[in-house]
């Protein structure tokens, strides 16, 4: 169990931040996962979406925009949150969300690059999500 | 616990607080009973900074920014309490299982806390002016020294701009708290051209704050380290606690925890109280002469329908509709709203087609900010890691707008207390709440209104969220004054009928709300009735030690 979670860490951390997680941030993210996630067994298809997003890191952008779209409340998701709220609740990884001045030119350029960026990750996503959730 | 006080107050609330300061005053001796839950975790945790600075050094900060549990993250539907953080979530303790309440509609947050609610309001604190008072048997000149009275003891700060006349005079304000970048660009646009603005009914000002901008006694004006959502740093924030700390260094006033109040028995030549002492697991009685509830709205009819045997009867129950506007304010994009703000509403918004003399819509302007981002994402269709970055490129430009409405009572809306054991402090409060067609409708219109307003300002609203019907966590009308002496309503002085020492003091006994906090009102109120109780005991008046 705290194997999965360990890899799991890694990998969501590598995904959101372009980093490793400390072992600390490994450690909290378990210790987050037991106390919110382990009262109730994960669903046939959440359990089939987290064990492959462990054994492929890549899958986890574009399992991350399907399930944006396609199952906002699945474990997945939830779990992406937790790490994301642990990585923004620590000193490292705190400036990464704090804003910045931004020209209008350049932030435009920017929204409309994560649009695309979104939008390519969703159509790889939809068709990976449907796959995993459904085979299963 | 030695001799009989002059009169109980049940609770420590803003209510219980502000009726038991004149009544010390006046030289009474009261004793305060009340469950007292305290902060056991994490008051201590949080340092004393600005949130960015936080932030960026305190490597323990998800202890209190997530909570030891987690508790922070949270993965349920947006409700009443949405904003209460892991250092905040304490003044909940308890409530649910000594009040037990049951509803398919209304699911309110209840407090046992020393100071209850609001140890975690949003210290919105406009007065009721006369429009607002139409449905109530006493008048705006009733309340105004009231308002003046609380105001001096626990600091408004407000400005005399164009919501004065929504908002209520009120001499003893000290001057505005500054508004932060994002609503200072609405509020510059708005200056620009008013006069078309107003003649569509919407108006921009600086809201009314229990917030100092100056120093009060031992307390601090905001440091603008908007860390209000987390801490209490320097006391800016009014607490009703702050108040209970003052009253302790009074001789005549004792405050005792642990005491859940179950009934109240009205004599001859006084009233008995029944409590149940939560430590030593034992009932026990108070005697006093004269007996002031203000447990909450919902507490205090669950005593009162207890102790007069209404179990089964129906009361009417009122409470503001809740709405969340999510808003992008597009003349600030690009900017990195960097600059020192509070954490609490940035800006008032008024609604007012007709003017100040027929009732209007207030609604507040939130920045959002140290509420951290990940809480945005949860509800967004948006993958993580773009949308953390779209949300950082964002955030200086986004607001929440806190819109609620005005609720009158109907047939639909009504709690109604069902017995359970035999000590009767497991009574269940059934509560059911529900608004007619013709009330959603007016909402809608409300806001749609609103949202034209605000969109002239270069103010979108991106999404809406209605968290429930309890979310606003103002609970009023089960008690309300009446003129008339129909059972289970209250005179205009306070006093229950039936009864003849009994007084309540909190919103349970306001027949309606206004599109506004009532809390301001409801301590106006109970410092009204705690002064007139005072006067008919015959109390000296005598300066407050
Ligand atoms: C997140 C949040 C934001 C808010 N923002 C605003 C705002 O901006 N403006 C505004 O006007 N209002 C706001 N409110 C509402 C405001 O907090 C309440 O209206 C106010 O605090 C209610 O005060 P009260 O004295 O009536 O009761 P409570 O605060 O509920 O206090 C009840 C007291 O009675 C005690 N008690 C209850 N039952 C018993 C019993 N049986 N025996 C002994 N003691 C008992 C409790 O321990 C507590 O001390 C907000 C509330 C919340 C939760």
């Amino acid at each position: 169990m705290d194997r999965e979670l360990r890899r799991e860490a890694v990998v969501f951390s590598r995904y959101l931040v372009r980093a490793a997680p400390s072992e600390a941030l490994i450690e909290r993210y378990c210790a987050a996962n037991r106390e919110l996630f382990a009262h109730e067994a994960p669903s046939a298809a959440d359990a089939a979406v987290l064990a492959f997003a462990r054994d492929h890191a890549w899958a986890v952008a574009p399992l991350d925009a399907g399930h944006a779209l396609l199952g906002p409340a699945s474990l997945l998701r939830k779990k992406l949150l937790v790490m994301t709220a642990i990585l923004e609740t620590t000193p490292e990884y705190a400036a990464r969300t704090e804003p910045r001045a931004v020209a209008l030119p350049m932030l435009g350029l920017r929204l409309a690059a994560a649009g695309v960026a979104m939008a390519a990750g969703a159509a790889a996503g939809l068709a990976l999500t449907l796959a995993l959730r459904h085979g299963k | 616990m030695g001799s009989d006080p002059d009169v109980l107050v049940v609770g420590s609330g803003a209510s219980a607080v502000n009726a038991a300061w004149p009544l010390v005053a006046a030289g009474l001796r009261v004793r305060m009973l009340d469950v007292g839950v305290r902060d056991e975790r994490y008051g201590n945790l949080v340092p004393d900074g600005p949130f960015e600075e936080v932030r960026r050094t305190d490597p323990q900060q998800h202890r209190y920014l997530l909570g030891d549990r987690f508790e922070g993250i949270g993965f349920e539907h947006l409700g009443a309490g949405a904003q209460l953080t892991p250092p905040r979530q304490w003044v909940t303790r308890d409530a649910d299982r000594l009040q037990p309440l049951a509803s398919a509609s209304f699911f309110p947050l209840q407090s046992l806390a020393e100071g209850g609610l609001a140890n975690a309001w949003g210290a919105g604190a406009p007065a009721f002016c006369a429009a607002d008072l139409a449905g109530y048997p006493i008048a705006h000149a009733d309340l105004a020294p009231h308002y003046e009275a609380v105001a001096a003891r626990i600091g408004i700060s407000g400005a005399r701009d164009d919501l004065w006349p929504f908002l209520g005079p009120l001499d003893a304000m000290q001057p505005a708290v500054a508004c932060d970048g994002n609503a200072g660009a609405i509020l510059r646009r708005y200056a620009r051209g008013p006069d078309r603005l107003h003649r569509d009914g919407l108006y921009l000002g600086a809201p009314r704050l229990a917030m100092l901008s100056r120093p009060l006694g031992d307390r601090q004006p905001t440091r603008y380290w908007d860390m209000d959502f987390w801490s209490d740093a320097g006391r800016s924030v009014y607490r009703p606690r702050w108040t209970v700390d003052d009253l302790r260094r009074s001789p005549r006033f004792a405050f005792v925890p642990r005491r859940l109040v179950v009934a109240f028995a009205d004599g001859p030549d006084g009233v008995t109280v029944t409590a149940r002492d939560l430590d030593a697991g034992t009932v026990e009685t108070h005697r006093a002469r004269r007996l002031v509830i203000g447990a909450g709205t919902l507490a205090t009819t669950r005593i009162v329908l207890r102790s007069l045997g209404a179990h089964g009867t129906r009361v009417p129950l009122v409470c503001n509709p809740h709405t969340y506007a999510a808003m992008l304010n597009l003349g600030r994009l690009g900017d990195a709203g960097d600059e020192p703000r509070h954490s609490l509403a940035q800006l008032c918004v008024v609604h007012a087609p007709r003017g100040p003399a027929a009732p209007f819509t207030v609604g507040h302007y939130y920045s959002y900010r140290s509420l951290l981002l990940f809480r945005l994402l949860k509800g967004s269709p948006l993958p993580m890691r773009h949308g953390l970055a779209v949300l950082r490129l964002l955030s200086p430009s986004l607001g929440v707008l806190i819109l609620q409405h005005a609720d009158r009572p109907t047939p639909a809306k009504y709690c109604e207390l069902r017995a359970g054991g035999a000590g009767g402090d497991d009574d269940v409060l059934h509560v059911e709440y529900a608004l007619s067609r013709e009330e959603q409708a007016r909402i809608d219109a409300v806001e749609a209104d609103i949202v034209r307003g605000l969109r002239r300002l270069r103010c979108l609203r991106l999404q809406t969220v209605r968290p429930g019907h309890a979310a606003s966590t103002h609970f009023a009308g089960t008690l309300p004054m009446s003129r008339r002496d129909a059972p289970l309503t209250t005179a205009p002085d306070g006093r229950l009928h039936g009864t003849r020492h009994v007084y309540v003091v909190d919103g349970s006994v306001f027949p309606d709300l206004p599109s506004k906090g009532l809390t301001f009102t409801m301590m106006a109120n109970a410092d009204r009735i705690a002064t007139l109780l005072a006067r008919s005991l015959g109390a000296l008046q005598s300066a407050h030690t």
